[in-house]
């Protein structure tokens, strides 16, 4: 298994694009630094573009705290998703499009080893994907905007209901903690990638689908009309991790979702797992 | 084969511990404003120490001033009071009429005090008991709103702790917090109200040889380790910038829609005027 585990690892960091998901990262990170600084420009005038500049630690609310809260939970909607599904994506059906499927399953291991491996891998670049992400946020905002603490306002973030803040200190603490609950949440998404991989020998088909289940429910869950449907939709579990920032995390509700994402990661991998056992693979 | 049973495990693990953990509230998404539906209903909640102030002959609730109370209730329409200082349960019953029997009642126990708590609810159905204590019973009213597809179970309770010792305040807040997080289930929202008489503000302490704020932050601090201080932005509740009437809440699962202060509603001699509070489900 720690062999398949590290063939699979080697062949993730060989591919362009596991890079090609951290420099698109690092861009978006910079668009979100300067969609900041022009709308505190336009919002606050020069008195808080002054702010923008070292400062270890910031005294207004738009610090870089707050600008990676804001690009971490927005990105996370569509951004970082897509680079999941595409790696998951083509886990399976990458290599049966390329050929070497059949003969990596004639190796003497089984297939639901092969599958488990690949899925860690899946796993792993998710985590590291989200990590460098935050990362890269913190260290930005450091830089160009300052610290403080994290100040938090009613809003679309849906976070508090009332203002309250975050301390430094425990703030970055969330931070290392959203890495973990969004990478749990991420895996949803990749498990149901990893499906449709085995279902479909090519890894635009499985991507695609996989996206467009995730985008429809995505947005149908935010219209009102549809309110009383977001249970059952696992994009409203995946949601969850984002409740980390919350100044009282709300342990009860965390492990609920938490539990409701691990329904349908395990239950997606364990139907992928039985399809591919019995896949008759003819590429 | 033990790779699809391990994760069959974990899928059962997961089933399990969905059903386990029972989150009070339904997600918000992001970006998605939480607007107030009949799935979110609002409660509105009032607490009002009507006696009056410490230099006056008697300083309980006069009778002549019910009907000004009755309007301000009415006025404002709350779906609980909390009463303090009345003198005896029939200004009680003399309230509800003028309320129009619009509210149904309770007042507990006056014990060796000279007066008593009280509770009033809008709902029909409300269920009332007292809170036994060291001085007077608080009052408690317990009745069932509709949020959705979920009843909620709304424990109401009306206390007024000592206006003179910061001990008794104290041991007066222990035991009806006690009573109040005893009655704490997921499904049950909490609410203490009244005047608790906290001292917390250590500039106006004309005393450093006393242990009045210590005590009183203690008792302070005891009640926000379970609930949360709903009117702390209100401001102050009675006369000399004092903010000694409360109304504690549930840390979650309730927001906060307004909170107010009703200056100008005291009639007489009171030296408190009414705090309320309405919150979303």
């Amino acid at each position: 298994m720690v062999t398949l585990i590290l063939l699979e690892l080697r062949k993730l960091v060989r591919s362009r694009s596991f890079y090609v998901s951290f420099v698109a990262l690092f861009g978006f990170v910079l668009l979100m630094l300067w969609g900041f600084y022009s709308y505190v420009t336009i919002k606050a005038g020069a008195q808080a573009v002054e702010q923008f500049k070292y400062t270890y630690e910031s005294k207004s609310y738009f610090n870089g705290l707050t600008f990676s809260l804001y690009s971490v939970l927005f990105s996370f909607s569509l951004l970082v998703p897509l680079f999941v599904t595409m790696n998951a994506g083509n886990t399976i059906a990458g290599e049966a499009q390329a050929g070497t499927l059949r003969m990596i399953c004639t190796r003497p291991v089984s297939r639901n080893s092969i599958f488990l491996a690949k899925f860690l891998i899946v796993a792993l670049h998710t985590y590291l994907l989200l990590a460098f992400f935050i990362i890269v946020n913190l260290i930005v905002g450091l830089v160009f905007i300052g610290w403080g603490n994290l100040e938090l306002y009613p809003g679309p973030l849906n976070l508090v209901d009332e203002p309250g803040k975050i301390l430094l200190g425990e703030s970055l603490w969330r931070f290392v903690y959203a890495s973990f609950s969004g990478t749990w949440a991420l895996l949803v998404i990749a498990a149901i990638a990893m499906l449709f991989s085995v279902l479909y020998d090519s890894p635009i088909m499985a991507v695609g689908i996989t996206m467009a289940v995730y985008v429809m429910l995505y947005v149908v869950g935010r219209v009102e009309f549809f309110a009383h449907l977001r249970p059952y939709f696992f994009t409203t579990a995946m949601d969850f991790w984002r409740d980390v920032f919350k100044p009282d995390i709300p342990w009860i509700s965390v492990y609920h979702y938490a539990a409701v994402c691990g329904i349908y990661t395990f239950g997606s991998l364990l139907a992928a797992s039985i399809i591919f056992e019995r896949k008759d693979i003819t590429t | 084969m033990a790779i699809k049973l391990g994760l069959a495990i974990l899928l059962f693990l997961s089933l399990t511990a969905a059903f386990y953990f029972d989150p009070p509230d339904a997600r918000s998404p992001l970006g998605v404003q939480r607007n107030a539906t009949t799935d979110h209903p609002h409660l509105k909640l009032m607490t009002w120490n009507i006696g009056y102030a410490a230099l006056e002959d008697d300083t309980r609730a006069h009778t002549s001033d019910l009907s000004a109370v009755a309007e301000i209730i009415l006025k404002n329409s709350p779906d609980a009071v909390a009463l303090q200082e009345l003198a005896d349960p029939s200004q009680l019953d003399l309230l509800i009429d003028r309320l129009g029997r619009r509210y149904r009642g309770f007042a507990g126990r006056m014990n060796r005090s000279d007066r008593i708590d009280a509770v009033l609810v809008k709902h029909g159905a409300a269920q009332f008991a007292a809170v036994p204590t060291s001085r007077a019973d608080a009052a408690s009213a317990v009745f069932h709103v509709r949020a959705g597809t979920q009843a909620r179970e709304i424990v109401f309770i009306s206390a007024h702790a000592d206006a003179y010792s910061a001990a008794r305040r104290r041991r007066y807040t222990e035991q009806v917090a006690d009573w109040a997080t005893a009655r704490l289930k997921p499904e049950t929202l909490v609410f203490l109200a009244g005047d608790f008489n906290f001292e917390l503000n250590a500039d106006k302490e004309t005393n450093f040889f006393t242990d009045n704020v210590k005590h009183d932050s203690e008792a302070y601090s005891y009640l926000l380790r379970f609930f949360r201080d709903l009117g702390r932005d209100a401001g102050d509740t009675a006369i000399n910038e004092r903010r000694i009437d409360y109304i504690f809440g549930p840390q979650d699962s309730v927001v906060l829609v307004h909170v107010q202060v009703l200056r100008g509603a005291a009639v007489g001699r009171m030296d408190h005027w009414p705090l309320l509070v309405e919150i979303e489900l």
